[in-house]
C-alpha cells in the first residue's frame, strides 16, 4: 500500500464513520434519555453520557394497568396512556404475527398457481399488484374503514390485520411471483412424471427452493404491519386495543410531557425490529433486490 | 427485474395426471389463486370501488343513514378551498427537496460503500437500519432532539458556535418543513443506497481499468462510466420515491401535525383533516382521486421525459 492510498483508506474511513455517526445518534440518544432520571433529562445543558442511570422508565412501561388499579388512587381518573403499554405491544406482536401468516401464505399460493397453470387472466394479476403497490395507504384508510364497519370489525385487532393484507398483499404477491418465475419446473415436473401428487411437489419441492422469497415477503410484511400508524389511528378508538404505534402518541395527550417514557418506549418499539435486521439483513436485502420496497 | 422466459409447460403428460386428480389444470390452478381472488375482492377491489363512489356523495360517518349523492360537488368544495391549494404546494416543496437530497445523498453513500475496504459490511448494514425503524418512533426522537428549549441539537449547535441562541425547529413553518424533510431523509436515503449499491455491483470492472489506462480521472470516470450505467436505476427509484413520498402522511402528520398552523400540510394530511376532523369521508375521497389522477399524469410524465423504457436494454 503506497502512502497515498492509506491517507485515501484513513479519509473514507472517517467518512464512514462520520455518516454512521449522524444515522444512529437519534436512536442512541433515544437510549441515553430513557436510562436518565426525570431530573437529569430536563437538566439544560443536557449532559450526553447519562452520569446516573436508571430503569425506572421500564419500569412504568411494564407495570401494566394491574399495578395501576392495585395501587389504591384508582377508580377516580383513568389510568394514565402508559399502563396501556404492554397491551398495545401484544397487539402489535399478535398483528404483525396474523398480517405476515396470511399475506406470504395467500401470496406464496397464488404466485405459484400464475407460474405454473394455465387459466384467463393471469396475466394482468401481477400488473395489478404492481398498480396496488403503489397507491398509497391514505387513499384506501376511510374506504377500509367503511368496509370494516359493514363487516361488524371496526375497534378489533382483526379489522388491523385484514387492513395490513391489503397494503402488504400487492407487494407479496409481486415479489413471489418473481421469485417463482426464477425457480425452474423440470424438478417439479420430473416429480409429477413419476406419480408424486400435486401437493406433495408443492410441499417438498416448491417450498423449500422459494424459502427465500417467502422469508423476504414475510419481513416486509412484518415490518409493514409493525410499524404502520394510520391505520390503527383511524379504525381502532378503545384504549386497549390500539397497536403500539398509535398508543404511544397518547404520551403527548397531558400538558406534561414525559420525554424518558416517551423514549423508553421508543427503544422498546425498535428492538424487535432490530433483532430482526440483524438476523435476517442478508435475505432483507435479497428482497430488496428482487424489487425495491414499499415505503 | 431481468425478462426471464417462462418454462415451457402443458404437455402430454400433465392431462393424464389432471385426469386422476379429477381437477383440471385450469381448476387446480384457480383453486390455488383462490384465497388471494378472495382476500383482493373483499379488501383491495371492494375498498377502491368505494374509495371512488364515495367521491361522489356527501358522507358522514357519525350519520351513516344519511348519505347523499351529490355528484361533483366534493370536487368542487376542494378546488375552491385555498388550504387544498396550500397543501399542494407545501407538497410540491416537501417531495422536490426530499427526493433532492435522498438521491445526492443515496448516491454519494452507495459510492462510498461501494469501496472495497475491510469491515464495509458492517457500515453497510448499520447504514441501512433507518429504513426499518417505525416513522412514530423517528418523529418522537426528532420532537426530542430537536426540541426548542432542551433538545440536545441546539445544545450541540450552541456549543459549537454555529447559531447565538436556541432555534425554534418544529414552531416556525420554514423550519418546521425543514425538520420534516430532514426526517424524510434520513429514514429514505438508504431506499436509494440499496438500489444503487445493487446496481453498482453489477457494473464490469474492466470498464474503469481500460478508463484509467486512457488517462481518465476519478470525476471523468464517475461522469462517464458511472452516471450512464446508473441512468436507469435511478430513473426507477426517483419515480417511485416521488410517488410515495408526495403521499407521505406518517412522516409530516406524526412530527408536526401540519403545523404550525397548515404550513406543513400535503395533501396526504389534508386528506386525513378533512376526513377525520371534519368528518366529510366524500371531500377526503375527492382529495384521494385527485392524488391518484395527479400521480399517474405526474409519472407518465416523467417517463417520457426520461425515455425511460424507449430504447431496448443491450444483452
Amino acid at each position: 500500500m503506497t502512502p497515498r492510498e492509506a491517507v485515501d483508506r484513513v479519509l473514507l474511513y472517517a467518512l464512514l464513520l462520520a455518516v454512521t455517526v449522524v444515522v444512529c445518534f437519534p436512536l442512541a440518544w433515544a437510549f441515553f434519555t430513557s436510562v436518565k432520571p426525570k431530573d437529569e433529562i430536563f437538566a439544560w445543558p443536557p449532559t450526553l453520557w447519562p452520569q446516573a442511570w436508571t430503569l425506572e422508565n421500564y419500569r412504568t412501561l411494564f407495570a401494566g394497568k394491574q399495578a395501576y388499579f392495585q395501587g389504591g388512587t384508582a377508580a377516580a381518573t383513568a389510568p394514565p396512556p402508559s399502563a396501556f403499554f404492554l397491551d398495545w405491544f401484544l397487539n402489535s406482536v399478535l398483528i404483525a404475527a396474523g398480517t405476515t401468516a396470511i399475506s406470504t401464505i395467500v401470496s406464496t399460493l397464488a404466485a405459484y398457481s400464475l407460474t405454473r397453470f394455465r387459466f384467463p387472466g393471469q396475466r394482468a394479476v401481477p400488473f395489478l399488484a404492481l398498480i396496488g403497490y403503489m397507491v398509497p395507504s391514505i387513499i384506501f384508510v376511510f374506504p377500509m374503514f367503511l368496509v370494516m364497519a359493514d363487516l361488524r370489525l371496526t375497534d378489533t385487532l382483526a379489522s388491523l390485520v385484514l387492513g395490513y393484507v391489503c397494503i402488504t398483499l400487492p407487494f407479496c404477491m409481486w415479489l413471489m411471483w418473481a421469485f417463482f418465475r426464477g425457480v425452474p419446473v423440470e424438478i417439479e415436473e420430473a416429480a409429477l412424471v413419476d406419480g408424486a401428487s400435486r401437493l406433495r411437489v408443492f410441499l417438498e419441492i416448491v417450498l423449500p427452493t422459494a424459502w427465500p422469497g417467502i422469508v423476504a415477503a414475510a419481513i416486509f410484511t412484518l415490518i409493514v404491519s409493525w410499524n404502520d400508524y394510520l391505520f390503527g389511528r383511524v379504525f381502532i378508538n378503545t384504549m386497549e386495543n390500539l397497536p403500539l404505534t398509535v398508543g404511544v402518541m397518547h404520551f403527548f395527550d397531558g400538558t406534561h410531557v414525559d420525554w424518558g417514557l416517551m423514549m423508553a418506549s421508543s427503544v422498546l418499539m425498535t428492538v424487535p425490529m432490530a433483532l430482526l435486521f440483524a438476523l435476517l439483513q442478508r435475505h432483507l436485502v435479497a428482497g430488496f433486490g428482487a424489487g425495491a420496497v414499499k415505503g | 427485474m431481468a425478462p426471464r422466459d417462462v418454462p415451457a409447460r402443458g404437455g402430454p403428460q400433465r392431462a393424464r395426471r389432471s385426469s386422476r386428480l379429477r381437477l383440471s389444470e385450469t381448476q387446480l390452478g384457480l383453486f390455488f389463486m383462490l384465497p388471494f381472488i378472495v382476500t383482493a375482492a373483499a379488501f383491495m377491489v371492494w375498498p377502491v370501488v368505494e374509495a371512488i363512489r364515495m367521491a361522489f356523495f356527501a358522507y358522514n360517518p357519525l350519520r351513516p343513514d344519511d348519505v347523499r349523492f351529490v355528484g361533483l360537488r366534493n370536487f368542487e368544495i376542494i378546488l375552491d378551498d385555498p388550504l387544498f391549494w396550500e397543501s399542494f404546494r407545501q407538497a410540491l416543496v416537501w417531495t422536490g427537496w426530499s427526493i433532492l437530497l435522498q438521491t445526492a445523498f443515496g448516491v454519494g453513500l452507495a459510492l462510498l460503500l461501494h469501496v472495497p475496504l475491510p469491515g464495509i459490511a458492517a457500515f453497510r448494514g448499520l447504514l441501512l437500519f433507518p429504513y426499518i425503524v417505525p416513522t412514530v418512533v423517528i418523529a418522537l426522537n426528532w420532537r426530542w432532539i430537536f426540541n426548542s428549549e432542551i433538545g440536545v441539537v441546539n445544545h450541540l449547535l450552541l456549543r459549537a458556535g454555529l447559531i447565538e441562541r436556541n432555534v425554534a425547529w418544529l414552531s416556525t413553518p420554514e423550519m418546521a418543513m425543514a425538520s420534516a424533510i430532514l426526517l424524510n431523509v434520513w429514514k429514505y436515503t438508504p431506499f436509494v443506497v440499496i438500489c444503487v449499491l445493487a446496481r453498482l455491483q453489477t457494473i464490469p470492472t474492466e470498464l474503469y481499468d481500460a478508463a484509467k489506462v486512457d488517462g481518465a480521472g476519478t470525476l471523468r470516470r464517475f461522469l462517464d462510466i458511472t452516471l450512464p450505467m446508473l441512468k436507469e436505476v435511478l430513473v426507477v427509484v426517483v419515480v417511485f420515491r416521488t410517488i410515495w413520498t408526495f403521499n407521505k402522511f406518517e412522516e409530516i402528520y406524526l412530527l408536526t401535525r401540519g403545523g404550525p398552523g397548515t404550513t406543513t400540510f400535503n395533501l396526504a394530511v389534508y386528506a386525513f383533516e378533512q376526513g377525520m376532523a371534519n368528518l366529510r369521508l366524500g371531500v377526503a375521497a375527492a382529495t384521494g382521486v385527485v392524488m391518484i389522477a395527479l400521480l399517474l399524469a405526474g409519472s407518465v410524465v416523467y417517463v417520457r421525459v426520461s425515455g425511460f423504457g424507449a430504447e431496448e436494454r443491450p444483452a
